[in-house]
């Protein structure tokens, strides 16, 4: 074993048990029993096969949303835009639907899929645009381009889609069955799920495996050399921010039909944010996001059971998870160091 | 006699399986400069961090004014005014000269308040190292040279009694070479003991009092600095034999041209070139010379096709190279070795291999072959003699001169019609140096044309068949080697025409 590999090992170990200790101190201090809380939340993340329905489903647009940020990372952009481009998808894909209610499946599922990816696409085109072009900071340029995305969709499903049968609630019509996203293993969790695993791996021996990988490890570390060899940054910005969005907005048209069954105003509790900080916590690695957000829909989930049934607001979940990250941050950012002195 | 300042006695250092150094004994006298000589891993670098606290000695003793000392780390090192200009700075580039200065003063408070005696202590050397040096200015917008007073005035705030300088000239114009060769005679006249690392003879002609040449961890010759001739210095440097003759190419075959460069205009980064026109046969290496800085890199840029030119046009084969036709990418007929390779020839993160493999990579399979790729850059690298030879290393590892061996076996190993080459030898050693040269005359003797800027005027002379200047961006005239003189080619690098001189 190497001592890369042993020194993640014990980052993995140390910024866990550091996650444990934290999250004891919050839980002790809001006078609940830590452990036996603790304890109570894994059983209520993976506990039995509808909670790990549950995490998954969480699990599904974090991921897509984490894939989003690592595939521009892969190119020296960091990109927060997972947020809007998943908004954009849902509406763009919801466009066909309410456009065409009564198609039937075999032209409508399609039809919605590719139009959310499409919009997602286009979200994240605009910004790779700007980068490429115009020399627009990707940063803030996807951060603002949220707004805008998650207003969108609060004005058509306050306005011109809203559905007139649901007595001013503002959303729009239920999703027909032929735009539905299949349910897989019988449960709430949607093929989505398979599709975003599938993605991840693709992206990953893409990454590693390819020409086209090794065009964005040049890009990433030497513009000018990599000009002179003939790899365009203009077209690979596009590109890594295209397919990102794609994937935020494919993730975002799934939740809104499988999870939600029509378009209304709250379809993302910050999965894009959340996927941001999965996808730091693998190291812009396409593999590791997949357990990573696993583990974190599941802290979701546990949470969203806890208000349920022990009467902890969820909040505390957002808390939990917050100190999560920063443990797991510092675990792997301490093991960084060491390693680099111990070269 | 009298006692010698700093005595170092059979030092040893070893590092795993090689003997860095071997029983060395050296003496440094107040007042004096000397010259510590030798190739690339000859062991005067390690031998001098030992001096310096930086690594601890296997065996030996170092002792000051005839005690013994025992340094763990370069701050006791400092405190007993032993002080070292390290080839790499160590200034914060965003912080003013004068802040840095501020900083590395001892007891450096935490508050710095300016105009108090403070600053004066701290800019006590600068000014009269270099008084042209804003303290104001960011470090980040200061020259090599520049940047290298600083850290030397740095080192001299510290009341060093001994000072180490590290190749200092490696990254100096021969103009900021004569300046700093002038401040180490003046501050040899003031009592200090300068140390100076290097392997080029020009710096132990210029300023040494003393030479010790070290070869393979061991001193192999010690004399006075005018004991000794350039040729027994090379001898003792490489070893007897190992210097093989580098004859000078052969005249080119045709006189056709192959690249024709037609009143070429071109800009980046602010540096001009203007209506540059000149032919070169196959097979010709034309030297251009000048004080860098006047277009160079503007001039080889525009010549390889990477950026965009304002007027005129390159020819090279009857077909355009010139910056829009390839799109910024480099032609498969040019061979480009640009200065700074860490920012223009090289990506850091990647490994010897892709980075070997870089002029290919847009023409790699869709899922390219990993063991073809190493094999060929393990044949490479052994052929170059690049070290470590490890083809999985990322590049970032590489000392400069190891670098620059890697981007010449990128370049010069495969066919090409130009070949474009920027300060080829800057870093390397005498032996690595004329490998370079063999492989660019190979080139020109297989019908490469050379375009071969260099500030190295006597390898220009000795070399080339003809030798342009090139001044503010203009070139003032080109010359064959034959017809060449000296006096001419300075007055035209000074930006005097050959008529008004």
């Amino acid at each position: 074993m190497s001592p890369a590999t042993s020194m993640r090992i014990v980052a993995v170990i140390g910024g866990g048990a550091a996650f444990v200790i934290a999250a004891a101190i919050f839980l002790a201090a809001i006078g609940r029993p830590p452990l036996a809380t603790l304890s109570q939340m894994v059983l209520y993340a993976f506990g039995d096969s509808y909670s790990l329905s549950e995490s998954l489903v969480k699990a599904t647009p974090i991921l897509f949303c984490a894939l989003a940020v690592i595939l521009p990372a892969r190119l020296g952009l960091i990109t927060v835009g997972g947020e809007g481009q998943l908004y954009l998808g849902a509406l763009t894909g919801t466009a066909v639907v309410v456009s065409f209610p009564a198609a039937p499946m075999i032209l409508l599922l399609p039809a919605m899929l590719a139009a959310g990816a499409v919009g997602g696409a286009l979200w994240g085109g605009i910004a790779g645009v700007l980068r490429a072009r115009c020399n627009v900071n990707e940063t803030i340029s996807t951060l603002l381009m949220n707004y805008v995305a998650v207003l969108l969709v609060s004005y058509v499903v306050y306005g011109a889609w809203k559905d007139p049968t649901s007595l001013g609630w503002p959303a729009t019509i239920p999703f027909p069955k032929a735009a539905t996203v299949p349910g897989v293993f019988g449960t709430r969790a949607h093929a989505g799920l398979i599709a975003g695993i599938l993605a991840a791996v693709i992206l990953h021996i893409a990454v590693t495996h390819t020409r086209w990988g090794i065009a964005l490890r040049v890009l990433a570390g030497n513009r000018k050399v990599a000009a002179m060899v003939g790899f365009d940054f203009v077209r690979q910005t596009l590109l890594v921010m295209a397919i990102g969005g794609t994937l935020a907005g494919f993730a975002g048209i799934c939740e809104t039909s499988a999870i939600q069954g029509r378009l209304q105003g709250g379809i993302s509790v910050g999965y894009g944010l959340t996927g941001f900080l999965v996808a730091w916590l693998s190291g812009q690695h396409f593999l590791r996001a997949i357990p990573i957000a696993i583990l974190v829909g599941g802290l979701i989930a546990a949470g969203d059971a806890l208000q349920l049934y022990s009467k902890i607001p969820s909040a505390s979940a957002t808390i939990l998870q917050g100190l999560l990250f920063v443990a797991a941050l510092a675990a792997s950012g301490a093991a960084g160091r060491r390693s680099a002195r111990h070269e | 006699m009298t006692e010698p300042l700093v005595t170092l006695s059979s030092i040893r250092k070893q590092f795993g399986s090689v003997v860095a150094n071997d029983d060395v004994s050296l003496v440094i006298n107040t007042g004096e400069v000397l010259a510590l000589l030798g190739e690339n891993g000859a062991g005067k670098s390690t031998l001098m961090k030992i001096l310096y606290g930086f690594y601890t000695a296997d065996d030996g003793t170092i002792s000051i004014q005839g005690k013994p000392v025992g340094f763990s780390s370069p701050r006791e090192a400092m405190a007993a005014g032993i002080g070292m200009v390290f080839q790499q700075f160590s200034l914060v580039p965003a912080l003013s000269v004068l802040e840095n200065l501020l900083a590395a003063l001892p007891d450096a408070p935490w508050l710095q308040p300016r105009g108090s005696a403070r600053v004066r202590a701290a800019l006590r050397w600068l000014t009269r190292l270099a008084p042209d040096i804003d303290p104001a200015r960011a470090v980040r917008t200061l020259g090599v040279g520049e940047r290298q007073l600083v850290e030397l005035a740095k080192v001299l705030n510290l009341d060093a009694r001994v000072v180490i300088l590290d190749e200092p000239t490696s990254v100096l114009t021969p103009a900021e070479s004569e300046r700093l060769y002038g401040f180490i005679r003046t501050l040899a006249s003031e009592g200090k003991a300068v140390v100076l690392i290097t392997h080029k003879l020009a710096d132990v002609g210029a300023c040494a009092d003393r030479i010790v040449v070290m070869r393979g961890g061991k001193v192999v010759d010690r004399a006075g600095a005018s004991e000794r001739t350039p040729g027994t210095l090379v001898e003792a440097m490489v070893g007897r034999g190992a210097m093989g003759s580098l004859s000078a190419p052969a005249p080119p075959a045709t006189n056709l041209p192959l690249l024709q460069v037609r009143g070429l205009s071109a800009t980046v980064q602010g540096r001009v070139v203007r209506d540059i026109t000149f032919e070169l046969a196959a097979g010709e290496i034309l030297g251009v010379a000048g004080v860098s800085g006047n277009g160079q890199f503007t001039l080889a840029e525009a010549l390889a096709g990477l950026i965009a030119v304002d007027q005129g046009d390159v020819v090279l084969n009857g077909f355009s190279i010139a910056g829009h036709v390839h799109d910024g990418a480099i032609a498969d007929e040019v061979a480009y070795i640009p200065e700074r390779p860490l920012d223009n020839a090289v990506v850091a993160e990647l490994d010897l291999a892709l980075n070997l493999a870089l002029r290919e990579a847009r023409r790699f399979s869709f899922f390219p072959r990993r063991e073809a790729i190493v094999g060929r850059a393990r044949g490479l690298i052994a052929a170059h003699d690049v070290r470590p030879p490890q083809p999985a290393l990322a590049a970032s590892s590489l000392s400069g001169g190891n670098l620059q061996k890697l981007v010449i076996a990128r370049e010069l190993s495969g066919k090409v019609d130009l070949v474009i080459a920027c300060y080829p030898t800057m870093g390397l050693d005498v032996l690595a140096a004329q490998a370079v040269y063999r492989e660019m005359f190979r080139q020109a003797a297989e019908g490469a044309c050379v375009v071969w800027i260099s500030e190295e005027l006597d390898d220009l002379l000795s070399y080339a068949h003809r030798i342009a200047v090139i001044h503010d961006g203009e070139i003032m005239g080109i010359v064959r080697r034959e017809d060449a003189d000296r006096q001419a080619l300075g007055r035209w690098m000074a930006g005097r025409a050959m008529d008004a001189a």
